[in-house]
């Protein structure tokens, strides 16, 4: 069996006396999600961010596709076709959603890409997240769904083997969840591994394999999403020890 | 084409070159931009025979200072990467001309090249530490840089004549090249302007100039979708130093007699980077107006407030920044495309 | 061995006012992200001010330098208020653009008003001095080091211990958060200003009884406050202070052992080499991370 498209083994980093992830190790194949969940300050965006590149281990390691790239600068983990999107999300602002997209199909690959490959990718990039109709609007002009989508366009366009969710639902409607849900699945049957890190439930419960619970930058709990998110400790951690001591009671009563 | 709406009230959008992003799809057939830029520099050289000396000096002043804010722009404006210490190429340049041709009698058409390769090299070395540096700490290594050089070069008086200066055989049988004269100089800045303009004029359409823009809008984004940030900003550098050490170069020869204090002042640094904000950062045709303007603008007040000319240039900085930080060039394409003229919404924009 | 000792002494007491010229300009950067290009002027205008007060009415100095103060204090409040704060929100250079352009402008606007000419304040103490063993320490300098360790200590205080300069730190930490409870941010960044031009203005006052100034200095003074600044970290007042002690004594030694122009470019390289290893400065924090824009 080949290797794992991402796996992370006893990753953790210190900033400081502050210990922000510590011994977490996980792998997700090609075409499975990986939920992300904890409360917050739990260490999910660190753990996006040392997988990433942007910022560097205090230990442990990273393996994309069996390379271990622990430590890699950013683009070279780019070039390693793992694309990502940021919580707070910062389109290129000077330049249209096109031009956005097209960098990614400019740069991302491990060869240069000319111009007419890059548009070309570009067009179907576009395509797949619904903006072609927006293609020569600014993002100052877009609304915050189509936003999310350029940002989810932007890491696309490299044509990721492993694509890293920042809260991309995040204030979303219904409807537009489920846009994006539905995207992620035509991605998933393409084989692409996701890890999403996601504070919506009905996202994480209907597309992930396997949820994976971060609790003070430490591992929680892993499984499926069903039993995760029945697990009591999940439920302490997120909502705090008295709430669920008092669902638990009235659960009895 | 897409409509455009104004951002929303209340969304603090510092004026971008949004403009420009429409532009770059040219509607307009390519040769009437060529066919205009090369009539006006087929007259720009043919006007000389028209002027005197003093007229042919200023306008090659000003020819300088556009190459000169056109290499802070590739690094300040387009990068975003404010540098304060460009003066240190251009002194560079200036003495590694006036060394050469001193020390060891080379032709200024040989030592001109040098000049700029000692320009890159230099970036690549300061560049690659430095840019690890963000915002006004960058600003600040590179002024420190540029003082440091400064320091250096009056501390070795052998080579370079020290706090006194050198000079350069300009006339008589020691010349290694015959001085170019007014005329001369006036060519030689017209073309490194014209040289520098085109550089940026192709940088701003090339995957570079995307992969510039990008770091400066939004650097941790630019790296996650490959763009190597240490590579593009050093060679942004590399760029900047190569046409300031260029025009370093010329000014030594054209000057004859050159110092540390005069090649390494600090206040070439602050006007270069004047003329690209006013005339507009970041893009093409900016540097070029604010160079000749502000150029203009000073000769003017040198000679009608002789006295006073400094104290009035300081005001109008103050009052062009307040008003017009984004510079002529975009503030005149948004007021263009709005039909309306603002001053007052900029200060709305940044203001406490 | 005495000349070393001598040097150092010079140099504690030279870098105790150098701090005092740097902690204001420190305090403004690490508070409101404003690098001041006209700091310098501020400095050399409080020596005008203190000056100009000792020849036409004979007032003493350290009375000039209450006066150099106050009008710095006022100057500085003002041109915060109505002007620096206009651009506060804007990309860095502009601040850095627009105080170049104040800096022109009162630099040139002394030098109409007073000319290049080399002033001094004049103290009757001036030459005396007292001799520790074979270590002459002059009254002047003395004075002029104890004052401005004073000053500095003046500040630390008022920053932790009054509202003020409580509220101060907490806007310079999050500007949005300070508004939200309450705090007049414009007020607030107009009296920090004003305090830091004030000091400057005292540095000046004082240093004009111990050397000579003209217009042409302010350049060389707001360079050494970035050096200063950064080795002590921005906004770090006891920073400031060690960072000014340290560089005016390094380049008490330098000025000892190397020529003059030389201990410059030292100043320099060791600013360059702090910024490499430790963006942070000596005894600062991570500034571009911990920083909340409002």
């Amino acid at each position: 069996m080949s290797a794992p498209v991402l796996e992370i083994r006893d990753l953790s980093r210190r900033f400081g006396g502050l210990e922000a992830l510590a011994g977490v190790s996980a792998t997700v194949g090609e075409g499975s999600v990986l939920g992300l969940i904890g409360p917050n300050g739990a260490g999910k965006t660190t753990l996006i961010n040392l997988v990433t590149g942007h910022l560097a281990p205090s230990g442990g390691s990273v393996l994309i596709d069996g390379r271990d790239l622990t430590g890699a600068r950013p683009w070279t983990i780019a070039k390693a076709r793992v694309a990502r999107t940021f919580q707070i999300i910062k389109p290129f602002r000077g330049m249209t959603v096109r031009e956005n997209v097209s960098i990614g199909a400019m740069f991302g690959s491990a060869r240069t890409a000319s111009p007419r490959r890059a548009a070309a990718r570009t067009d179907e990039v576009l395509a797949q997240v619904g903006l072609t109709a927006r293609a020569d609007a600014t993002p100052q002009e877009l609304s915050v769904a189509e936003t999310r989508r350029l940002e989810l366009g932007r890491a696309l366009a490299i044509r990721p083997r492993l694509l890293l969710l920042d809260e991309l639902m995040a204030g979303l409607r219904h409807g537009e969840i489920d846009a994006v849900l539905e995207l992620l699945r035509s991605l998933k049957a393409e084989g692409v591994a996701i890890v999403a890190v996601e504070h919506v439930m009905r996202a994480i419960m209907s597309i992930s394999d396997q949820v994976f619970v971060l609790h003070e930058g430490r591992e929680l709990t892993r499984g499926n999403p069903a039993e995760v998110v029945a697990d009591p400790r999940v439920v302490e951690a997120y909502l705090g020890e008295r709430y669920a001591r008092r669902s638990r009671e009235a659960g009895r009563a | 084409m897409a409509t455009s709406t104004p951002p929303a009230r209340g969304v603090k959008a510092p004026p971008t070159d949004t403009a420009s992003a429409r532009e770059r799809s040219p509607a307009r057939s390519p040769w009437l931009g060529w066919g205009t830029a090369a009539c006006v520099l087929v007259l720009l050289a043919l006007l000389p025979s028209q002027l005197y000396g003093g007229q042919q000096r200023l306008l090659a002043g000003v020819f300088m200072f556009v190459a000169l804010a056109q290499a802070w722009n590739v690094i300040g404006g387009f990068a975003g990467y404010a540098s304060f210490g460009n003066v240190a190429f251009f002194g560079l340049g200036g003495y590694t001309t006036a060394v050469l041709m001193v020390k060891a009698g080379w032709s200024f058409w040989l030592a001109l090249p040098v000049a700029g390769l000692i320009g890159v090299g230099f970036a690549v070395l300061v560049g690659i530490p430095a840019v690890r540096l963000r915002g006004h700490y960058f600003a600040i290594a590179t002024l420190g840089v540029a003082e440091g050089t400064r320091e250096v070069v009056v501390n070795l008086p052998r080579l370079t004549g020290g706090g006194a200066g050198i000079t350069v055989p300009a006339v008589g049988p020691e010349a290694t090249t015959s001085y170019l004269g007014n005329y001369g100089f006036y060519q030689a800045f017209l073309v490194l302007a014209g040289l520098s303009t085109l550089a940026v004029w192709a940088l701003a359409r090339s995957r570079f100039g995307y992969a510039l823009r990008a770091i400066h809008q939004n650097e941790d984004g630019a790296a996650a979708i490959g763009i190597n940030t240490t590579r593009v900003k050093v060679g942004a550098f590399a760029l900047s130093g190569l046409l300031t050490a260029l025009a370093g170069a010329i000014y030594a020869f054209q000057q004859v007699s050159i110092y540390p204090d005069r090649l390494f002042d600090v206040s070439i640094t602050v006007l270069m980077v004047v003329m690209a904000v006013f005339g507009g950062s970041g893009t093409v045709f900016g540097p070029v107006l604010g160079a000749v303007g502000l150029q203009f603008l000073s000769e003017w007040l040198r000679t009608h407030y002789t006295e006073a000319h400094t104290f009035i240039f300081g005001a109008i900085i103050v009052v062009a920044i307040v008003f017009l930080p984004q510079g002529v060039v975009s503030f005149s394409r948004d007021a263009w495309k709005r039909r309306r003229v603002s001053l007052l919404e900029t200060v709305r924009t940044y203001r406490l | 061995m005495t000349q070393l000792t001598q040097a150092t002494v010079y140099g504690l007491l030279q870098g105790g006012l150098f701090a005092l010229v740097a902690v204001g300009f420190s305090l403004v950067w690490g508070v409101m992200n404003v690098v001041n290009l006209a700091h310098g002027a501020f400095v050399i205008t409080g020596a005008y001010i203190a000056w100009k007060l000792a020849d036409a009415a004979s007032v003493p100095p350290l009375l000039g330098m209450l006066a150099a103060a106050a009008c710095l204090f006022a100057a500085g409040y003002l041109l915060q208020r109505l002007l620096i704060n206009l651009i506060v929100n804007a990309p860095i250079w502009m601040t850095l653009l627009l105080t170049f352009g104040l800096d022109l402008l009162i630099v040139n606007g002394l030098v109409l008003l007073f000319t290049g000419d080399f002033r001094s304040i004049p103290t009757g103490y001036a030459t005396s001095g007292l001799r520790l063993g074979q270590v002459r320490v002059p009254y002047g300098r003395l004075l002029g080091f104890l004052l401005a360790v004073g000053l500095t200590l003046a500040l630390v205080a008022f920053m932790s211990r009054t509202r003020m300069g409580l509220a101060i730190r907490a806007t310079g930490m999050d500007r949005g958060a300070a508004r939200l409870m309450g705090m007049r941010v414009r007020h607030v960044y107009a009296v920090t200003f004003g305090i830091a031009a004030a000091l400057a203005g005292a540095a000046g006052a004082i240093l004009g009884t111990v050397a000579t100034f003209n217009p042409a200095d302010a350049g060389r003074y707001t360079l050494q406050s970035f050096v200063i600044a950064v080795l002590g970290g921005l906004g770090n007042m006891w920073g400031a202070l060690a960072g000014g002690i340290l560089l005016g004594v390094v380049t008490a030694w330098g000025g000892q052992y190397l020529s003059g122009t030389l201990v410059n470019a030292i100043s320099f390289g060791v600013l360059v080499v702090v910024l490499l290893v430790r963006p942070t400065g000596l005894l600062g924090r991570p500034y571009y991370e911990l920083r909340q824009e409002a």
